[in-house]
């Protein structure tokens, strides 16, 4: 545990480690679509391209990536990746264990190793989407972590909030708290394009028949409900 | 090179030498390798690797401690004090015993010549330390650099050297020494397919020139004919971990370097039907709607049901092709199918809401 701790303090000290802001309570926005309600308050860090990043105890201890709007053919991993390595960019038709392949090919980039524990039907940001958990053995320290996400596609475009720690400590401690934080989550609807407008008012005239508008993707007819 | 004898078996260094430092560090990387949750603790097939690697180092052996590592990627090291790690990546892309000879041969070649104290020496700044220090895994992150990461921080006559040494360490321990070409083409078909082609890896940073090794490694295998390959023995050994590895391929992501590989793993006498559902579902996570992989997947995922034993994913896969052209009843009987033979897969609730999702 002493190693460990040297680790970690070695890494956070030399790393330059940027320094975070506190996120209150209450109702919070991230990027443009997605409005979380935190019950406790978590620790941001600078950047937020093309995931927010939260964490309660600090890096490397413990990450909450926080996605809002991803768009089709938009990679999840950070810009300037100096290896030769293919970005992993998010689809707009891809599934929901398309979905998870990718945030598992992103946490394994590394030569960390990841398995897929669980991937189910879930409510998120308001509608139907989808949960995954999984183990992760960080390739730079060896530490065993657990991970919990959750994802939707809605409008084409990809929210999710995947968390990971420890599984020894943090991640039991956080587990209730990240949770609570996905069931918060609310989309917001996409901002009407002009040319949309003609669209828009057909969908609400459907939606007074009780009739849904067309679905960009099979994903998102499913995170509505919507029978195909 | 054909008066090039072996050293005699190197002794524990002054611990005062920068060489006994050196020792001391790979010691410790080995103590923290021996308990790492990356040692692929298999005793079977750990043997089977540190015979291949003590009939190349015949007096050697004692020295040599072979430890396998489950990590995706392309990769082998040998450190100074005998420490010599063998990732799950280069395993499984190996087509026989002799092109993992091939690897260990050049590592012992690398041991043998002690080019690492070489390379030691020549490192006058803390950032070449640190790559020298990448070499032997004792990084964590050294898989970012790709699919070659630990082999290309030694200089381009020192790989020459440990080549020719491993060509006759394989020729010397019966191994067709042919086979270690193929090892050097087969990457290069893999890095050539990336989508940004060879120009930016470093592998040719400091590696011989493509041809020049290519024709050296010919001219090796013409002076030393003869030899096995160990092909069926090989495969056999690797079978029972082709699931696991070929899983951590697909989600690799690096799509093109995956379809490069997996299109001439389907020609190996064993595993057929794996090796095909990976490439298929290689394919469907690469698809884009319009695009002919989807169409590829469908064939491979047919093709691995044809070979017969195909893992279960298999059905998973046609089912979700078949659920995105809209072909319901395919997909439900596939999904079906899927859950019948892994009614515990971890995304089974999943599958089961598509089924429910597919009868509305």
């Amino acid at each position: 545990m002493r190693v460990l701790f040297v680790v970690l303090l070695a890494a956070a000290l030399g790393a330059c480690a940027p320094m975070p802001s506190k996120v209150d309570t209450g109702s919070k926005t991230v990027g443009e679509r997605m409005v979380l309600k935190p019950d406790v308050a978590w620790n941001e860090l600078p950047g937020g391209t093309p995931a927010h990043v939260w964490t309660m105890e600090g890096l490397p201890i413990d990450q909450l990536f926080i996605y809002s709007g991803i768009k089709d053919g938009e990679a999840i991993d950070p810009a300037g990746n100096s290896s030769n390595a293919k970005h992993f960019r998010f689809r707009s038709s891809m599934q929901a264990d398309e979905v998870a392949s990718l945030f598992e090919g992103l946490l394994t980039r590394n030569g960390s190793t990841f398995e897929l524990t669980k991937l189910e039907p879930a409510s998120f940001g308001g509608g139907k989407g989808f949960r995954f958990e999984y183990t992760l053995i960080r390739k730079a320290d060896n530490v065993p972590l657990s991970g919990l996400g959750f994802a939707a596609v809605n409008g084409g475009q990809l929210f999710a909030v995947v968390y990971n720690a420890p599984r020894m400590t943090f991640f039991p401690r956080y587990e209730a708290r990240v949770e609570q934080l996905a069931q918060s989550a609310r989309i917001l609807p996409a901002p009407a394009a002009p040319v949309a407008a003609a669209a828009a008012s057909q969908a609400a005239r459907d939606s007074q028949l009780g009739r849904g508008p067309p679905c960009a993707t099979p994903m998102e007819c499913n995170s509505r409900g919507v029978g195909r | 090179m054909p008066t090039w004898q072996p050293p005699p078996r190197f002794t524990r260094p002054d611990p005062a030498s920068d060489e006994g430092g050196l020792w001391a560090q790979m010691d410790r990387a080995e103590a923290n390798l021996r308990r790492s949750p990356f040692r692929l603790r298999d005793a079977a097939l750990e043997r089977t690797v540190q015979q291949i690697a003590c009939r190349l180092g015949e007096a050697h052996c004692p020295d040599i401690r072979v430890y396998l590592v489950h990590t995706p990627y392309f990769n082998a090291s040998m450190a100074p004090n005998g420490m010599m790690q063998v990732w799950s990546g280069l395993m499984l892309r190996t087509d026989n015993e002799a092109q993992l000879a091939a690897v260990l041969g050049h590592e012992i070649g690398h041991y043998l010549q002690r080019h690492s104290l070489e390379r030691l020496r020549d490192a006058k700044s803390r950032s070449a330390f640190g790559q020298f220090a990448g070499m032997f895994g004792a990084i964590g992150l050294i898989a970012q650099f790709g699919a070659i990461a630990g082999m290309y921080a030694y200089s381009r006559d020192q790989e020459s050297e440990a080549d020719r040494i491993g060509a006759l360490l394989m020729h010397r321990a019966g191994y067709d020494v042919a086979e270690a070409a193929k090892v050097w083409s087969n990457l290069l078909l893999e890095v050539q397919a990336r989508p940004n082609g060879s120009s930016s890896s470093p592998l040719f940073a400091t590696h011989p020139p493509t041809e020049d090794r290519e024709t050296a490694l010919h001219e090796l295998a013409a002076r030393y004919a003869g030899g096995a390959s160990g092909e069926a023995d090989w495969l056999r050994s690797i079978s029972t971990f082709l699931p696991t590895w070929l899983n951590d391929e697909i989600k690799r992501g690096q799509h093109e370097e995956s379809i490069a590989f997996l299109t001439r793993a389907i020609a190996r006498p064993a595993g057929k039907a794996e090796y095909l559902f990976a490439r298929g579902e290689v394919y469907r996570l690469r698809a884009r709607s319009g695009d002919s992989d989807q169409q590829s997947a469908l064939d491979d995922f047919r093709a691995a049901i044809a070979a017969g034993n195909e893992p279960p994913e298999t059905y998973r896969g046609l089912g979700m092709i078949y659920r995105a052209r809209k072909e319901p009843a395919a997909a439900q009987a596939s999904f079906a199918r899927y859950l019948e033979l892994a009614p515990k897969a971890p995304d089974a609730a999943m599958v089961r809401s598509y089924i429910e999702e597919l009868r509305t």
